[in-house]
């Protein structure tokens, strides 16, 4: 399952599926031919889709064309009516237990700390370790969260809950990371900061993630690739190649380029061509 | 804090001593005659004369009723549980548990002492039981069917065991209507022991009897005087499990956990 690929574009690290230049890259994640049905609505028509590891892919796309469908097969709480999903080679359908995985809402539990909500997943897997907890620490200290160890989730801001739930993602140690809208209920500001924030962390952390949302300037401004979905039926009707320069900041949401990508895609959601 | 005093202490215990005052007031300006209510300072002198038998008794009805709880509370926990897990166990035994509420459970306490001894606790500790269990078992299954499902979602794509997933989310995020159901049980718990000790014929006594025999023998200081005292163990009851509640949950009212470890991780953030 290893396919090589050379960069086609100019002098960017990353190309625009996020394959570093001369580095063989590796398919991590592979569905084909998945499908989902409920009732007499189509919700997922069969839909092909490889990610690169390492990749930032964002899925756009209005209200019931799939995309949460298609996450919740990827992570295994739906069986797909047909077709199958790999992750690194292995078959993963209907099992659970592979992917990192994060909501708009936080979904911290209350009764538990920042750090003992970071370790959550230990916890409902096989108990929190002495590593488990040293390396909460050691991730919300480098991410700015250090002295809000021992805080209950309700003395936290918007953002910073988000933050943590996103810290909680990343100590599974999972290779692929599903956020869906992980920033959907934030004011614009906030977002921005997130969103350079979780590009950071992204790039230290070499993690492949798969994004969904709502605007179309944030799937822009994160990802190597933007996918973009249509309901009734459910599917990917484009797959648009992001080459703008990492790494990124506010200044790329300028760009002649951006722009060009942007119209594209705000075409595809909302024009004629459609 | 003051303004907490003032608030949580002192307007509450205000409030009681009004309504003991208002209670004077009524038997010395409509000349209630002694037979019929005494003044709550002879109420309470007639309890305090008598103490010296009255304390065995109190401690026989205290007994009754934290053991008739505490199994109530259990049981009433256990059934919440296995009719929130098994579909078949809930139809089944909904019914049930609005019978055994519908029935007047002074009518049970006949049968439920003839079955279970007359010189004995056990009727009593039962009755307390059939009545602190409903509240706990409704509120506790309310808790659990409401958990939040994408939680569980997020907890099933961990990969987590039912098990887990059952002590880590689901009965923390029941606590909250486990006590309501609890403070419920806790205001109805004396009641129940009450009942059980009216219709048992315990040979070394009890409050419930000796209320009784004082009604016959017209002392009336020592009825009002021991019926406020039963409201004052229902109170103090439903006092503790406030503050068992308080103590358990302490994420509903503070910011942080451990706050002696808050100052040294300051400390160390401060050196970076």
């Amino acid at each position: 399952m290893t396919h090589e690929f050379r960069s086609l574009l100019r002098g960017s690290p990353r190309d625009a599926q996020g394959y570093i230049e001369g580095v063989p890259s590796t398919v991590l994640l592979e569905l084909s031919a998945v499908a989902k049905t409920f009732g007499d609505q189509v919700v997922l028509s069969p839909t092909d889709l490889l990610i690169t590891e390492g990749s930032f892919v964002s899925i756009v796309g209005p209200s019931g064309c799939g995309k949460s469908t298609l996450f919740n097969i990827i992570a295994g709480l739906l069986a797909p009516d047909a077709g199958d999903v790999t992750l690194a080679g292995r078959s993963v359908v209907g099992a659970t237990g592979h992917v990192g995985y994060m909501l708009q809402k936080d979904l911290l539990v209350p009764w538990r700390n920042v750090e003992d909500n970071i370790t959550m997943a230990a916890r409902l897997t096989r108990g929190v370790t002495a590593a488990d907890r040293d390396e909460a620490r050691r991730v919300a200290q480098r991410y700015g969260l250090g002295e809000f160890l021992d805080h209950y989730p309700k003395a936290l801001s918007g953002g910073m809950r988000q933050r943590v739930a996103f810290m909680r993602t990343l100590v599974t140690h999972q290779s692929l990371l599903l956020l869906d809208e992980p920033f959907g209920a934030l004011d614009a500001q906030t977002r921005l900061d997130m969103q350079r924030w979780l590009l950071d962390v992204w790039r230290e952390s070499g993690r492949t993630v798969l994004f969904i949302t709502h605007d179309v300037d944030e799937s822009i401004f994160l990802s190597d690739r933007i996918l973009v979905m249509s309901p009734r039926p459910g599917r990917i009707v484009a797959d648009i190649a992001n080459s703008l320069a990492r790494p990124r900041d506010v200044d790329v949401l300028t760009d002649p380029h951006f722009v060009e990508i942007k119209g594209h895609v705000l075409r595809l959601l909302y024009g004629a061509d459609r | 804090m003051r303004a907490r005093v003032v608030g949580w202490v002192l307007l509450p215990l205000a409030s009681i001593g009004l309504l003991l005052l208002a209670w004077e007031l009524v038997v010395v300006v409509f000349h209630v005659q002694p037979y019929i209510a005494p003044r709550p300072l002879a109420a309470i002198q007639a309890v305090i004369d008598k103490w010296g038998v009255l304390w065995p008794l109190v401690l026989g009805i205290l007994r009754e009723t934290v053991f008739g709880f505490a199994g109530g509370a259990v049981l009433g926990f256990l059934f919440a549980v296995a009719m929130s897990k098994v579909r078949v166990v809930r139809r089944l035994l909904y019914p049930q548990l609005i019978l055994s509420q519908a029935v007047p459970v002074i009518a049970l306490a006949f049968p439920l002492t003839a079955m279970l001894g007359f010189d004995s606790v056990r009727p009593i500790i039962a009755i307390v039981i059939w009545i602190v269990f409903f509240p706990v078992t409704v509120n506790v299954l309310d808790g659990l069917a409401h958990v939040d499902q994408d939680l569980l979602n997020l907890a099933k794509v961990y990969g987590a065991s039912r098990w887990r997933t059952f002590f880590q989310i689901e009965v923390p995020a029941t606590i909250s209507p486990l006590f309501t159901g609890l403070k419920i049980g806790a205001t109805y718990a004396i009641t129940g022991s009450f009942i059980g000790e009216s219709v048992s014929a315990s040979s070394s006594g009890s409050i419930a009897l000796t209320i009784s025999q004082a009604n016959g023998n017209n002392e009336e200081g020592l009825v009002y005087g021991l019926t406020l005292l039963l409201a004052a163990i229902g109170v103090a009851f439903f006092l503790a499990v406030v503050g068992v509640e308080a103590l358990s949950t302490p994420w509903l009212r503070r910011t942080t956990s451990r706050p002696w470890r808050r100052r040294r991780l300051a400390t160390s953030g401060a050196d970076q």
